[in-house]
């Protein structure tokens, strides 16, 4: 079933940011201009950031990279993260003797508005979902917060009878109202904030911001909808 | 429409690359006949581009439209230039995406009718500056049902970018408003380009043998 691991090399949970973690000075750093003062302060790092995923692929070549693999990428705020994960799982591929057949769909669910998570939610997209039957399966999210959509997401998933199906998640924020869904790879376990860029966004702002960064009060008000 | 940037024209003689002067997947190796756009020149030329992007629809919100699933590599690098530029510029606007989805190729046929698939808000183009994402022109059919559609939600602009531009008689006469390469009449493979889902791990463009055409083959569908 998806959400467990045989073997726990750093207990699952990836990389562990604190509850207090300071972040850095966004001055240390660049970002658009277009957010001055709409952020707190930098999270991580993009470099940081697609360095975690590099191992997230090796861990997960050496998992399931000994068949085909279907990879479900989660629109909108999933496509870097998917991205970046996908050119590194090609890299491996190619300078292994294995040759793994990708293929990568993309797929859309509605679940938030403002900073609110709605807990009602839909699969929009993506092709057949039929054509998942027998296959191994990689969900590609950028974020688990409670785990409802996950959970909800991986119900709807299974009605197609994949093979496998295995989690990915750039971040798992740590929150009290976490459901215990553990995707089967994280990138970085994060506090209980707010966090946008690296395709995160808040109503549709910030996800042309390369690090993962705490929104401002001035910033959550500036794009409130 | 703004003034056309200018591509690089690759000719119907070029030779291309030897495939042993590259790293290849070793499996394709049989599959591929030359190298025709190398990755790095594809990066280098996807960096100038987003240059030309922002400087024709720079100072506005822009919402940067990927025609999926096709144009998902081309608009992920694109998106990174542009965003490399915006952060280390005095000016910059922020730049919304959204993904939108065609289907029209079944093997190497032009199937001859475009369907756009749902998923996008469309209405949020109103008022934007608008850059559709594609990832190659070839009849510009695909452009013709699509354009109407985005014009239809009242935004600002539109322009389109395409990493690759055939020239062929099947043309309906469409040139994007920016353009990668300008490609002769050739199937290619390789950094996102397909062949029903094979090759798309490939970083660099290459032409295809045609001996692999029917090794990678479907049944060509009934629409």
């Amino acid at each position: 079933m998806a959400g467990k691991k045989e073997e726990a090399r750093d207990n699952g949970r990836g990389v562990v940011i604190s509850n207090h973690w300071p972040g850095y000075d966004l001055d240390l750093f660049t970002y658009p201009q277009h957010y001055y003062e709409d952020l707190n302060y930098v999270l991580i790092p993009h470099g940081v950031i697609v360095d975690r995923i590099e191992r997230l692929a090796k861990d997960i070549m050496n998992d399931i990279g000994y068949s085909d693999i279907m990879v479900l990428c989660v629109l909108k705020g999933g496509y870097k993260f998917c991205a970046d994960l996908v050119e590194h799982l090609k890299n491996i591929s190619r300078n292994s003797d294995t040759f793994i057949s990708m293929k990568v769909d993309f797929i859309r669910l509605k679940s938030y508005q403002n900073d609110q998570s709605m807990g009602d939610m839909q699969i929009i997209g993506g092709d057949d979902l039929s054509q998942l039957a027998g296959k191994n399966v990689l969900i590609v999210e950028d974020v688990v917060g409670t785990g409802r959509t996950m959970k909800s997401l991986l119900d709807k998933i299974e009605k197609y009878k994949p093979n496998m199906i295995k989690v990915a998640s750039l971040l798992v924020k740590r929150t009290p109202r976490n459901n215990s869904f553990r995707p089967d790879y994280t990138g970085f376990e994060i506090p209980d904030l707010f966090v946008v860029g690296y395709a995160l966004d808040y109503n549709e702002y910030f996800r042309d911001l390369n690090h993962i960064c705490v929104i401002s009060e001035q910033g959550k008000a500036k794009y409130r909808v | 429409m703004a003034n056309r940037s200018p591509s690089i024209r690759i000719g119907d003689d070029a030779p291309g690359y030897d495939l042993d002067c590259f790293s290849i997947p070793k499996n394709y190796a049989q599959d591929l006949e030359k190298v025709f756009i190398p990755h790095g020149l594809i990066m280098d030329r996807i960096e100038r581009l987003a240059r030309d992007v922002l400087q024709d629809m720079g100072g506005q919100h822009i919402v940067a439209l990927c025609v999926l699933k096709g144009a998902y590599k081309f608009f992920s690098d694109l998106l990174n230039a542009m965003e490399t530029l915006n952060r280390n510029s005095d000016q910059a606007s922020p730049i919304m995406v959204d993904f939108i989805r065609v289907s029209s190729y079944c093997n190497d046929q032009s199937t001859g009718s475009v369907r756009v698939l749902g998923g996008a808000d469309l209405s949020s183009l109103a008022g934007k500056n608008v850059l559709i994402v594609e990832d190659i022109v070839d009849t510009g059919r695909t452009m013709q049902a699509l354009l109407p559609l985005v014009e239809q939600h009242g935004p600002r602009m539109v322009r389109v970018a395409s990493l690759l531009v055939k020239r062929t008689p099947r043309s309906l006469g469409y040139t994007p408003d920016f353009s990668g390469f300008e490609i002769p009449d050739r199937y290619v493979v390789g950094y996102a380009f397909d062949y029903n889902d094979y090759f798309r791990d490939l970083s660099h463009v290459c032409t295809l043998r045609e001996t692999a055409r029917d090794k990678y083959a479907l049944a060509v569908q009934k629409l």
